[in-house]
């Protein structure tokens, strides 16, 4: 793992279910959605990225240290200007949890089903 | 694929599922919480609930066995945060494999509610959302209630991000 601390990602070395309340945890703000809304769209300067909100600086550097330790965000340095970059792969992550849920409730459901089912055949008049 | 996401009271994010099954509120929420049914039924696909413990009151706390497919057994418990017999389930989800307990914590909550229109069938909903840890929590904001559409825009852009050749500038 490198040590320099420009351009690198979180590190990835934390056990997954942590990486996953991050991610959630980073998700639920309205302003760190719209942030993420905004870098979907291309990089963006810390200052671009403020224009939006009418929250102090310190304010926006804390939503956006949430972002980055969730994964979400590549930073760069060129010069003086500080970009950001999105980096998509919290969602995949996400998705992947959200996939295995809802096909544990799905096929939960499918038993619970069957279940019922079976109980009609055994007493019809209900 | 596109995440189904809600953004519930407290900013949790969650999972929805909703079934209509014909069976009255009160068989199936006795399914769900009695253990000699649990047994029988409860369980995805190739799952068999092999034990199960349910205290049935809030603060009351409930175990079940699941045996998977491979022959492992994993364990789920929690604790009832609401109860209200034959309409709502309120409860914490906890999995246990292999000795370890996960550290997230999770609630799930599941409603019975009869159709309107057909007496003997009742609408099943699950809320599946995911807690957070103490510090996790801090970083939550509140207050705002809807869908994500914008999320949308972002897992689709994720696609796209995933298939793009990386740029080595």
């Amino acid at each position: 793992m490198s040590s320099s601390r420009t351009n690198r990602r979180a590190p990835r070395t934390r056990h997954p279910d942590r990486t996953l309340d991050l991610v959630f945890g980073a998700l639920a703000s309205t302003t760190r959605r719209h942030i993420l809304e905004r870098l979907a769209r291309g990089p963006a300067t810390v200052g671009e990225l403020a224009e939006p909100f009418r929250i102090s600086s310190p304010a926006i550097t804390r939503h956006l240290k949430v972002l980055e330790a969730a994964g979400f965000l590549t930073r760069t340095v060129e010069g003086r200007v500080h970009s950001c970059m999105l980096d998509a792969s919290p969602i995949a992550t996400m998705d992947v949890w959200l996939t295995q849920c809802r096909q544990h409730w799905e096929e939960t459901l499918d038993s619970l089903e069957v279940f019922a089912a079976a109980a009609r055949e055994e007493n019809p008049e209900k | 694929m596109k995440p189904e996401l809600g953004v519930g009271p407290d900013d949790n994010s969650v999972l929805r599922i909703r079934r209509n099954i014909r069976a009255t509120p009160e068989f199936l929420f006795n399914a769900w919480t009695t253990p000699e049914a649990l047994l029988k039924w409860w369980g995805p696909r190739g799952v068999r609930c092999t034990a199960a413990e349910v205290d049935l009151q809030v603060g009351g706390a409930y175990r079940l066995a699941n045996q998977l497919p491979d022959g492992q057994t994993v364990w789920i418990s929690g604790v009832f945060e609401q109860v209200e017999k034959f309409r709502l389930l309120v409860f914490t989800w906890q999995v246990e494999a292999a000795g370890v307990i996960q550290k997230n914590k999770e609630r799930v909550t599941v409603t019975f509610q009869p159709d309107r229109v057909n007496s003997a069938v009742t609408e099943v909903c699950i809320v599946h959302e995911r807690i957070g840890d103490g510090a996790t929590r801090a970083t939550h904001e509140t207050g705002w209630e809807g869908c994500l559409d914008g999320l949308e825009v972002l897992a689709e852009r994720g696609a796209e991000i995933f298939s793009e050749p990386v740029p080595d500038h």
